[in-house]
């Protein structure tokens, strides 16, 4: 199991911001290890955030997306208090799922 | 904020208070700094927390002044590496037990944030209160540095979400710091005695010794390398893309035309010349005018400017022709040495010279 997500969601006017980093080594499958081997790819393939259980952010990562990634998004609707939960999946089919309650 | 700096300080004192004894010139210059001015002035925290003012602040009220204050550079978790290299990132839950960050000692960090660097957290207090924000440096309250340290030492693992970091427990947290034992004073950077001696570097000793060059010295330049032909000209002509004053200047790699007239220079040209008069081609060429076969200046009137000239005539010298100029042929020339076609040819089209 990976490490969590650093989640802040915060609610102005209607709008929530969230900003999530990622904890995920987003190995692209090109680099070499000291020895000369390739390192195997892993990396992030999918991403979803859901807001009380509405999805409102659904995002297809891949190899160009860096180590520890970071993503910041709005999105319309959310009050104080509100669930947003954020996952990912990866290429070897690890997943991660990380809640918060909107500030 | 160093160790030695109290000893530097009394220093500084001494030589001050003699001053003043010694020199009466300057009396009546001047008044003793007030101890509101030296407090102002004297905000350095050091690693066993002297000077550190009395104030807390939690990871929470840090949050806040972090997002307002901060994040614009240092991004919402200190991660971002736009501005500066990222703050937080690279340490683990072992470098927090040891003490002493793994990746560092590896060397296969890709990157080295601030918080695997640094030793000592008063570092980092004594930083966010000295320089930060940047626009607006000393702008902050101590409450407000406390609790964005507290932010920050939670964004690292280092202290729980609902930390607040005060004077009193900030001891606690010196011993949770990845990096704490990872510093090293064994080096020539540091001041005063050697650590045998009871300072705490070397002893001012360099780390680096500068003996290979000093006996044996080579009295001559020597050019082991150049470019190779084919790739002089990649970058078009030098010479003419520096300025013609100050000590550096391009070489002469004027392109393919240069390149031409350099492998005909004057001096080959005699020896062309000799070489096209022993070979039997003055029999029926002249350089101006048409004899049996057509002149020099003529054919590289006909082949100027085009690039595989030189090929293509040097493969009709070898094998013969017919039919350009006329309708007499020239027999083939299978006498001469690939490289004098090459030097003949190079020869008739940079104008067929005689000098």
């Amino acid at each position: 199991m990976a490490d969590p997500m650093k989640i802040r969601a915060s609610a102005k006017d209607g709008i929530t911001e969230v900003k999530v980093l990622m904890s995920h080594e987003m190995e692209t499958g090109q680099r070499k290890d000291s020895s000369g081997n390739l390192v195997p790819a892993h990396f992030i393939t999918e991403v979803s955030a859901e807001h009380n259980g509405r999805q409102v952010l659904a995002a297809q990562f891949g190899t160009a997306v860096s180590k520890n990634p970071y993503l910041a998004f709005k999105f319309k609707g959310g009050a104080k208090g509100d669930k947003l939960s954020v996952s990912w999946v990866d290429s070897k089919g690890d997943k991660r799922t990380d809640e918060v309650q909107i500030a | 904020m160093s160790r030695f700096s109290e000893t530097l300080i009394a220093v500084t004192l001494a030589v001050a208070a003699a001053g003043t004894l010694a020199d009466g010139r300057y009396t009546g210059v001047g008044r003793p700094a007030l101890p509101a001015e030296i407090r102002a002035w004297d905000i350095d925290v050091r690693p066993d927390f002297k000077g550190l003012r009395p104030g807390s602040g939690s990871v929470a009220q840090g949050e806040e002044t972090w997002e307002a204050k901060c994040t614009s550079c240092h991004g919402s978790f200190g991660e971002s590496n736009e501005v500066h290299t990222p703050l937080i990132g690279g340490t683990t839950r072992d470098d927090i037990r040891t003490g002493h960050v793994l990746s560092l000692v590896k060397g296969d960090a890709p990157q080295r944030t601030a918080i695997m660097k640094v030793a000592t957290v008063s570092t980092l207090f004594d930083y966010i209160n000295r320089a930060m924000p940047l626009t607006a440096p000393k702008s902050l309250t101590n409450d407000e540095v406390f609790g964005l340290l507290a932010y920050l030492l939670n964004q690292a693992e280092i202290v729980p979400a609902d930390f607040v970091l005060s004077d009193r427990n900030i001891a606690d947290v010196q011993a949770r710091m990845p990096n704490r034992k990872g510093m090293s004073t064994d080096h020539g950077l540091w001041p005063g005695a050697a650590a045998a001696q009871g300072g705490i570097g070397n002893g001012g000793k360099p780390d680096v010794k500068n003996s290979a060059c000093m006996s044996r010295c080579k009295s001559e330049v020597q050019v082991a390398s150049l470019l190779p032909g084919y790739a002089e000209t990649a970058h078009g002509n030098l010479a003419e893309q520096n300025r013609p004053v100050g000590p550096v200047r391009g070489k002469d790699t004027g392109g393919k035309a240069a390149t031409e007239a350099r492998a005909a220079a004057p001096s080959d040209n005699a020896a062309a010349t000799k070489l096209a008069a022993d070979s039997g081609c003055m029999a029926c060429h002249g350089v101006a005018g048409k004899i049996v076969g057509p002149g020099y200046n003529d054919v590289a009137a006909k082949y100027k400017g085009q690039a595989d000239a030189e090929a293509r005539l040097a493969a009709k010298l070898k094998a013969g022709g017919q039919g350009v100029w006329g309708s007499l042929p020239m027999p083939p020339q299978n006498q001469l040495k690939d490289d004098d076609i090459r030097r003949l040819v190079r020869w008739i089209l940079s104008g067929a010279k005689a000098q």
